[in-house]
């Protein structure tokens, strides 16, 4: 049985032999009814108050670098499995194959035409393909620009949270010294009475 | 024959470090060499002090080395590796899940005194507890030949008068509540701060809470305290942060109630300091704190905040009652004056035939 178990059994209170349990807590509930009874005390302000969490500021130490792991996640790229791209068969046997044939067939003829239509388009997607070999890897450097973009803005977003803890922290301190300076003002208030009287 | 002690930490008016400072004085007057060896220290205490590397310097067969265990340290690496007869002192160590969510730090080393405590179950000649529930954990862990050593309570610092400017401030006829301790997360000093607002608000308008105690270290859960003192609109709380001796006898004679509602305590010194300073002590019922009450003052078995406000509003108005109550404490009080501590502690050591 835990010690928590163990409690459910005793009593709100326990004191020594001579002190009587039973009146104080009878004098305790009596209070409460009465408190309750004038409309004083309600019961939700009370449950509001027994469960009011403490709500601790984060630990800086603890802000995690969310995006780190999707930006330069080693496992993403070790386990990348490129789509499979179905070519296109030169044939093949059944109605769809022989259909093919003829057409190829009938087109032969006209294949002369055909490639002086498409020779400029060709062309155009030659150089277009030159163009990008060339640029590529200033293309792949970009890709690395961005994702440093990213992380610069994720790490100045942590930076930010650390400063805003570090705010709330430093609140606190001013706070205490505030009341230590109100004490050391009341205190100093009361030595010079003293010593004028 | 020396008796050293070994410490991880003497911080200003910490109890622990008191309690090593007062064994060695008595050891000392009864003719025994006895030093205090530590890893962190205040600055004040450097002409009482060693630094624990130091021991080697002092180290032999013949001694006697008690180490003041309460927490996870490199001290204990040395306590094992010496050539003396080894004695612990168990202080307890507070439950790591305590500390998760303010001190990440302190919650490993609270972790790792656990796991320590148990590698030292069959390497220490003798372990003390100060109190018989700490004395229940060493069992647990493996100790074979343990004991109780009550912890040594200096109460003559209390026949200091107090600050006299302080009555001149405070004494405006408010009902003084007070809790004395550390402003750490096992402490649960919300719940003095539920109670107060709960006694303030519904019982006795005219009423004040000191809470004192040092709270360097946990800012960030005193920051949480000022946030929930502020949504509960609770005025006249006083956090006075670390204060010097004199100034805490003061607001331990101002006071009229003393409330601790700690949710782990492997002894509570502040109630018999309450006890001796004729307060009536409300403590919550866990960890050492019914055996340190020892049948004086109010064991508080459930946490049930409204009913500890109504009873806070008994003890002041009932005087009969309030009489009653001291007179339990002082009964209590008898089993913790010094000589009797260090007596104990020498029948103790006797074992290795001192």
């Amino acid at each position: 049985m835990s010690d928590s178990e163990k409690k459910i059994d005793l009593p709100f209170i326990t004191a020594g032999e001579d002190i009587d349990v039973n009146e104080i807590m009878e004098y305790i509930e009596k209070r409460i009814e009465e408190k309750k009874n004038s409309g004083v005390l309600k019961q939700k302000e009370i449950d509001e108050i027994e469960d009011m969490e403490l709500q601790p500021l984060p630990d800086f130490l603890e802000i995690p670098n969310v995006y780190e792991q999707h930006l330069f996640n080693d496992e993403i790229v070790k386990n990348y499995d490129p789509p499979t791209i179905e070519l296109e068969s030169d044939g093949g046997s059944g109605p769809k194959g022989l259909m093919k044939k003829i057409f190829r067939i009938i087109r032969k003829p006209l294949m002369p035409f055909i490639r002086s239509m498409v020779r400029p388009i060709n062309n155009e997607l030659k150089a277009q393909i030159n163009m990008d070999r060339k640029y590529i890897h200033q293309f792949a450097a970009g890709i690395e620009y961005i994702k440093l973009l990213h992380n610069t803005s994720n790490n100045l977003i942590v930076e930010l949270s650390k400063l805003k803890i570090e705010e709330e922290l430093l609140k606190t301190k001013i706070k205490v010294l505030e009341d230590k300076m109100e004490f050391l003002e009341n205190r100093e208030r009361a030595i010079e009475k003293k010593l004028y009287q | 024959m020396a008796i050293h002690q070994f410490l991880t930490s003497y911080s200003y008016g910490d109890a622990i470090g008191n309690e090593a400072l007062e064994i060695r004085n008595y050891l000392r007057e009864k003719g025994y060499k006895s030093e205090i060896f530590v890893l962190f220290y205040h600055p004040r205490y450097s002409d009482q002090v060693i630094n624990y590397l130091e021991y080697d310097k002092y180290s032999s067969e013949e001694n006697i080395v008690i180490y003041h265990f309460s927490i996870g340290s490199k001290i204990t690496k040395k306590f094992l590796r010496i050539p003396d007869k080894k004695v612990i002192i168990y202080h307890n160590i507070t439950p790591h899940h305590f500390f998760l969510d303010y001190h990440r730090i302190l919650a490993k080393d609270c972790y790792k005194g656990r796991v320590e405590l148990k590698s030292l179950s069959d390497k220490v000649d003798l372990a003390l507890g100060d109190s018989e529930y700490n004395e229940s954990e060493l069992k647990e862990a493996g100790f074979k030949k343990t004991g109780v050593l009550p912890l040594v309570m200096n109460f003559e610092k209390f026949d200091a008068p107090a600050i006299p400017v302080f009555n001149d401030m405070f004494s405006d006829g408010k009902t003084n509540i007070l809790y004395v301790g550390r402003i750490i997360p096992n402490k649960k000093v919300e719940n003095v701060i539920r109670i107060f607002h709960l006694y303030n608000k519904y019982f006795n308008k005219n009423s004040r809470l000191f809470i004192v105690g040092e709270n360097r270290g946990f800012e960030r859960y005193y920051s949480a305290l000022l946030n929930m003192v502020d949504k509960l609109k609770v005025k006249n709380i006083h956090f006075t942060g670390h204060i010097p001796e004199d100034e805490l006898i003061s607001y331990f004679k101002l006071a009229d109630i003393y409330l601790h509602m700690s949710e782990h305590e492997g002894f509570c010194a502040p109630v018999p300091e309450g006890f001796f300073l004729n307060i009536p002590v409300i403590a919550y019922n866990e960890g050492a704190v019914k055996e340190t009450m020892n049948k004086g003052g109010i064991l508080l078995n459930k946490k049930e905040f409204l009913k500890t406000a109504a009873l806070i509003d008994k003890i002041v108005l009932d005087k009969g009652l309030n009489e009653k109550i001291l007179k339990t404490q002082k009964e209590s009080l008898k089993k913790y004056f010094k000589n009797l501590t260090g007596k104990i502690l020498l029948d103790h050591l006797n074992m290795f035939g001192i």
